[in-house]
């Protein structure tokens, strides 16, 4: 260009810029390209891609190698080459014959084209004819000529098109037929080479090695820049799910799971020693696998890990360190940090537990959710749903015990020492620590809660009833209390635990501390008041959860005798303080000056007594403190919770959540878990006055328990991102989970085993029959289970519903009287037992809770048939079950239920099935397979009744249903109606459903 | 190093800094011969010059790069939205710098009685091509390469979910009107926000019938036009981005001050304790109740608006004003003072806040009518 005279500027300078800045330019367009190009997820494709092809070339050796020793193989091998000889020799002339085949193919082509042909013009000529017709049009001569003509060529053609076709068809069938042989074993090679093939096929697509030439050449420029927008082998997987969403406020959007991307081996067995990311997801059987529970297709991976579904790097995806230690590596080795900007950061693995409760709240026992479950169980003990709402447990009792007439059962001073340090009496109670915690046990506020428990434990006494108690009747032994506690069933849901052990809390755990750790009574209360409690808890507490054992005064006296027989000294040693008129005055005033102006305060406090101090004070404090929400008290009835609600505390975000001075990183995780470890952390440096501290008591949780309750709590969220994925709110599914609730509440899982849970008195049992039955220990352990209560499964079938009912109102019938162990009585409302009623049909598929009538009559010679199937000789049902007073000839562990409640107990149908196959209605049952369901026919003895098994079966039943009446009516002739045809009802639920709660 | 920190910390507080700044404000742009004679003795003309901007460049360059070592710092200037606001600081300074360090060459050169550079080009005449398209071109060119680098470098700063229940603490404006958000600070929401946005429109439209000074006029001087560019400045760098500065970098949590090197504390609580003029003048000076008359109420208020705005006019065209009276007329003198006393009411309301917490001069809560 050169340089200008006129230019105002040096151009070679201009040139030199231009050219640098145009270098830039293309530089920085380059890095834009760069950066868009190379992502992580592309590396790890690449890197699973090379790792999928050895494990392909693995497999496929390894099944070559056992092709080639497959005989079988190798013979069909031989059998297909012969074979082909063979064919050669005989068939050859259909070779020959080819051309002849070809040149029917040939005019069957032309003759099929003429006949469409003509076929389209008929068609066309048929339009005007019609036409023609409907306008009486003046060529409507020639339009019917034309027709006529074209119809019958059609109808020519299409004969010879279907001439053509039978040949060609039947000489093709010849030469198929000559070589059928050789077609069969081909097929059977290929269906022994299947698994090969299909890796073969595999490593075509991936391997570059196996590949075809023009598919190497488009797997080495697919994934280019650019072209890279058809079809990469590297691209971005994902899950669209229709029916789950993300909430993103104002709208709810389609969740998308792009996970699998980088995750690549996730539902593939073979990579289960792989490294992350392309490890295998654990328990393939009840996640990801198609025929699973939750395949991946329908739930994706953020349902349950949370995180940013969207995201395909390692951060944008807010993955979260699970240790200090994992998120010091991740720091190194991704340049790992938290996304802040995402609400719900992936769980650390060991809280991924907590998604369960979404789904599954309804569940009484989310299976596989160890830790959720011992979280909630953990919360229903702990009792955090007496201070905060949570939905789940709305009609869930108080926790505490009674204190309406708390003065028959302890004295003034026990309640002092009690309120101030609850663990100093009983180490592992579940009344938590109100006071000397870390917000206020500095010394001043040491001496003020001294009188504020004075003053609690004084409007407690003045506020309690008066409650009579009887003395005890009769003398207790401590030896024989000792081993009534021990048999009876009191282990169940009491513990005698002196000192603490690090047992890990489970939900059995929890289920053998249902009741107070009885230790240490003397110091606590009286003879009588434990007299009169076992007697009958509910004259003392009408809503307690303690049942009645059904005691007598003798039995009572000794378990008296034996409960009373510890104090704890160093709890009696304890020194009450006397009341301090300064500080009182100060606690009073406090609470005087919230409602009326220091003045009149004060002219208050100078007129009240120092009792109507404390009781003002008292009141005021039990309201701070909620005493209330667990504990029944005078004067609090209608009182509300005091805690925050916690139903949806899974979704509350962080910024809601006070960490005060506390620096810790502000994850919800964090603090969840600093709260249930010191309640009272967040109050740490701050000026508070005393009412205005944190007053959430201390539950003393291990870090074990601190961390089964954070992942309940995560759990508890809003659901209507999942609401189509959650069991629907059908009344079968209500009756479940509002039986489950009962069943939780009352602890019978402690005793029986209920949808295959529970059962954890059976160590207790097999340490009594040690020591007191003297058994050894081999048989202990042989016996506990048939010396415990009953396995539950499958009654909902098998009782009748009027014996159920009856049994749970009263169970004063002893069905298995060989077990000291004994089902208490309850004060059900009529309410529960319908509600337990209609759980446990619902859980064993009952859809009708009464059945048609059965005839159980038997003849003469069913009788003697019946008897003898009875006998000794062939079914000797004595030998496990009792009958009346007639104890089994077997041993313990296989006495079986006393048959002459058959006829109140069971249902006739259900002993039929039950007789003819036990194991299929009760897996793992002592009862023997008499009749062989492989071989029926020939099961039964042929000498009774001509071998016709169902009869058998039939009038066993009936000979059972008739051993509770001492002469049975025997009928000369059996008259049997049969029951009339079952007809489908519309409406299946004939109780009303526990009502619920709309949303 | 952290007695430093907190010494900067403390001199940042507005009180000091605005305080700061205005005393040295004119003796840098002096609005007057007498503060210029100053100005030249104290040499502080040498700032507009290559040496003084180097210097000012590298002053400001040290303190970033200082500031930066301190996570505190380092967490707010690096935020994405923060980053293009910390590169505009630069370009104000050196927009700033560049046309003063021409106006200050041109008044050497006026001195010397040759006439403006601008003079000189104005003479010359340059062609199309390559002197304006080439120089476009890599302006264009450098523009698109550095909207690109940014692109890749930094990411867009989105945020989660918009959520009505969550509103981030601070709420912060754009950057642009971080000016009004902080005069939120110390005016009703009505004056912030509609009257000043208004007078600052007005005050722009008005500017060519009220200057009538052709002095300056196609050429950068300095000296000529002492008064106009003083004034300009004041407002411009003191009462714009002084305040946009401050609400950006230096307005944490809750609204509150946090110095450059403080963390930001959600806990942080200053007392409010500001009072109404009324009050102030009834209640602390006289001893007595309010008046239940509103306009007895507020009439000290009233009375000193009133007499802001009608007899201040009066007596600066008497004493200070007395030339740009002369020169400009009843009328323009008008509205050039009615606009410039509504913009000096920003400082001064700053100050009574300040020294004697005063939240409204005029408060008739009412009517939702405050001043």
């Amino acid at each position: 260009m050169g340089n200008l005279p006129e230019s105002h500027y040096k151009l070679d300078k201009l040139h030199m810029i231009f050219a640098l800045l145009a270098l830039v330019l293309l530089g920085s367009l380059g890095g834009l390209f760069m950066k868009d190009y190379s992502r992580d997820w592309k590396d790890y494709q690449k890197r699973f891609r090379v790792m999928e092809i050895e494990k392909a070339r693995v497999k496929q050796d390894a099944e070559s190698i056992t092709l080639n020793e497959d005989t079988a193989y190798q013979d069909l091998l031989k059998s297909i080459e012969e074979s082909k000889k063979t064919i050669e020799a005989n068939c050859s002339h259909f070779e020959t014959n080819n051309e002849k085949l070809t040149n029917f193919q040939t005019k069957y082509d032309i003759e099929n084209q003429k006949y469409k042909q003509t076929k389209a013009d008929l068609d066309a000529t048929r339009f005007l004819l019609e036409e023609s017709k409907s306008h009486h049009d003046s060529d409507l001569q020639i339009n019917q000529q034309t027709f006529d003509t074209l119809n019958e060529q059609t109808n020519a053609l299409a004969l010879s098109v279907e001439n053509l076709d039978t040949q060609i068809k039947n000489e093709e069938a010849q030469y198929k037929a000559c070589k059928a042989e050789l077609t069969e074993l081909e097929r059977n090679a290929r269906s022994i080479m299947g698994t090969q093939n299909v890796i073969q096929r595999k490593l075509d697509r991936i391997d570059p090695n196996e590949m075809s030439l023009a598919n190497q050449l488009a797997n080495l420029i697919r994934d280019l820049p650019i072209i890279d927008l058809s079809n990469p082998n590297n691209k971005i997987q994902q899950i669209v799910l229709k029916d789950i969403t993300d909430d993103v406020i104002f709208t709810q959007i389609p969740k998308v799971d792009r996970c699998i991307t980088c995750h690549l081996g996730i539902t593939n067995k073979d990579y289960e020693d792989a490294p992350q990311p392309f490890k295998t997801h654990p328990n393939l059987d009840l996640f990801m696998a198609n025929d699973s529970a939750h395949p991946i297709e329908e739930f994706g991976c953020t349902i349950c890990h949370q995180g940013r579904g969207r995201g395909t790097s390692f951060n944008s995806t807010a993955h979260t360190p699970q240790t200090p230690q994992q998120k010091r590596e991740w720091e190194e080795n991704y340049n790992w940090e938290r996304m802040h900007h995402w609400d719900k950061p992936m769980f650390p693995v060991k809280y991924s537990q907590a998604s369960c409760f979404k789904c599954h709240s309804g569940e009484a026992n989310i299976a596989g959710a160890e830790k959720l479950n011992t979280g909630l169980k953990i919360i229903e003990k702990a009792g955090c749903y007496n201070c905060h709402e949570i939905d789940k447990y709305t009609e869930w009792p108080k926790s505490g015990p009674d204190l309406t007439k708390i003065k028959s059962k302890i004295s003034k001073e026990f309640a002092y020492k009690w309120i101030k340090d609850p663990t100093s009496f009983r180490h592992n109670t579940w009344m938590p620590s109100y006071f000397n915690q870390s917000n206020n046990d500095d010394d001043v506020s040491k001496k003020r809660s001294e009188q504020e428990i004075l003053a609690m434990t004084h409007f407690l006494f003045a506020q309690s009833e008066d409650y009579s108690l009887e003395k005890v009747k009769k003398k207790g032994k401590f030896e024989n209390g000792e081993k009534l506690v021990a048999s009876i069933g009191c282990l169940a849901c009491h513990e005698v635990k002196p000192q603490a052990d690090e047992a890990l809390t489970s939900v059995d755990s929890l289920r053998r501390q249902h009741g107070p750790n009885l230790i240490g009574l003397a110091s606590k209360t009286s003879k009588e008041w434990i007299f009169d409690w076992i007697k009958n808890p509910t004259r003392y507490h009408p809503e307690t959860r303690m049942p009645n054992l059904r005691l007598s005064d003798q039995e009572a006296a000794d378990i008296v005798a034996y409960l009373t027989q510890e104090r704890n000294t160093e709890f009696d040693n304890q020194v009450v303080p006397g009341m301090d008129p300064i500080i009182l005055d100060d606690i009073a005033l406090n609470f005087l000056t919230r409602v009326n102006t220091k003045e009149q305060a004060n002219d208050k406090l100078v007129s009240m007594t120092s009792d109507q101090k404390l009781f003002f004070s008292g009141e005021k404090l039990i309201s701070q403190y909620g005493c209330y929400a667990c504990h029944n008290i005078k004067g609090f009835e209608d009182a509300k919770k005091i805690g925050t609600e916690l139903t949806e505390e899974g979704d509350k975000s962080v910024n809601k959540l006070d960490f005060g001075y506390i620096h810790k990183e502000h994850t919800k995780i964090a603090w969840f878990e600093e709260k249930l470890k010191d309640p009272r952390i967040f109050d740490k440096h701050k000026e508070k006055a005393p009412g205005d501290k944190l007053i959430m008591p201390n539950f003393n949780l291990s870090q074990e328990e601190v961390e089964s309750v954070t992942t309940a709590i995560l759990g508890f969220v809003n659901t209507k991102t999942v609401a189509k994925k959650s069991k629907a709110r059908t009344p079968e599914n209500l009756f479940q989970e509002k039986g489950a609730d009962l069943i939780k509440q009352l602890n019978c899982q402690s005793c029986h085993i209920i949808e295959g849970e529970g059962r954890t008195i059976a160590p207790s049992i097999e340490e009594w029959l040690v020591k007191y039955e003297k058994e050894t220990e081999a048989d202990a352990a042989k016996y506990k289970d048939n010396m415990s209560p009953p396995d539950l499964h499958g009654i909902g079938k098998k009782l009748n519903t009027e014996f159920l009912f009856n049994f749970l109102h009263s169970p004063d019938q002893t069905i298995r009287p060989w077990l000291s162990v004994r089902m208490p009585s309850y004060t059900f409302n009529v309410d529960h037992l319908n509600m337990l009623i209609q759980y446990f049909q619902t859980i064993d598929g009952e859809t009708r809770p009464y059945r048609d009538q059965v005839n159980t009559d038997l003849t003469k010679k069913e009788y003697t048939a019946a008897e003898n199937l009875f006998s000794v000789e062939n079914l000797d049902c004595q030998k496990c079950h009792v009958v009346g007073s007639k104890n089994p000839s077997g041993t313990k562990d296989t006495w079986a239920p006393d048959l002459s409640f058959a006829q109140q107990r069971l249902k006739p149908e259900w002993v039929i099935e039950w007789i003819k196959n036990p194991t299929s209605l009760m897996p793992g049952t002592k009862m023997p397979t008499f009749f062989d369901p492989d071989d029926f026919e020939n099961s039964g003895p042929e000498t009774i009744l001509d071998g016709n098994e169902n009869e058998q079966i039939r009038v066993l039943r009936n000979y059972l249903m008739s051993l509770a009446d001492k002469k049975p009516d025997l009928k000369e002739k059996k008259k049997q109606t049969p029951p009339p045809p079952v007809v489908p009802i519309a409406v299946p639920i004939v109780v009303e459903p526990p009502t619920e709660q709309q949303p | 190093m952290e007695q430093i920190k907190d010494f900067i910390n403390i001199i940042s507080a507005p009180q000091i800094s605005f305080t700061a700044i205005i005393l040295l404000f004119f003796f840098i742009f002096p609005p007057n011969d007498l503060f210029y004679k100053i100005h030249r003795g104290l040499r502080i003309h040498k700032l507009w010059t290559k040496g003084g901007g180097i210097t000012i460049f590298s002053f400001l360059t040290i303190f970033f790069i200082f500031g930066i070592t301190d996570q505190n710092f380092r967490m707010i200037v690096t935020k994405p939205d923060n980053v293009p606001i910390v590169a505009l600081l630069y370009l104000v300074v050196f927009f700033l710098w560049f046309s003063l360090k021409q106006a200050y060459d041109n008044d050497k050169r006026i001195d010397e009685g040759k006439g403006p550079n601008e003079a000189e080009d104005a003479k010359q005449k340059v062609l199309v091509w390559p002197d304006l398209v080439y120089i476009e071109l890599i302006a264009m060119v450098s523009v698109a390469a550095l909207l690109l680098v940014w692109a890749v470098a930094l990411g867009a700063p989105l945020e989660e979910p918009a959520n009505p229940t969550v509103s981030p603490n601070p709420s912060k404006a754009p950057w642009y009107f971080l000016g009004l958000q902080e005069m939120l600070v110390y005016f009703d929401p009505w004056i912030a926000g509609v009257l000043f946005p208004t007078v600052i429109m007005l005050g722009f439209i008005s500017i060519p019938f009220l200057d009538n000074n052709r002095k300056g006029s196609g050429y950068f001087t300095f000296k000529e036009r002492k008064m106009a560019i003083s004034i300009f400045l004041f407002f411009w760098l003191v009462l714009w981005i002084f305040l946009i500065t401050t609400g950006t970098f230096l307005r944490g949590p809750n609204w509150n001050f946090f110095g450059p090197f403080e963390y930001w504390d959600k806990h942080k609580l200053v007392a409010l304790t500001n009072v109404n003029l009324s009050e102030l003048f009834y209640m602390v000076w006289q001893n007595k109740q309010l008046p239940s008359n509103i306009l007895l109420r507020e009439m000290p208020g009233f009375l000193l608006v009133g007499a802001y705005l009608g007899l201040l006019p009066l007596i600066l065209a008497k004493t200070l004003f007395k030339k740009v009276y002369e020169r400009l007329g009843p009328i323009r003198y008008s509205v050039f003072i009615i606009f410039l006393l509504i913009a000096i009411s920003l400082p001064i309301k700053m100050y009574l806040r300040w020294g004697f917490n005063i939240k409204y001069l005029v408060s008739i809560p009412e009517f939702f009518f405050n001043i």
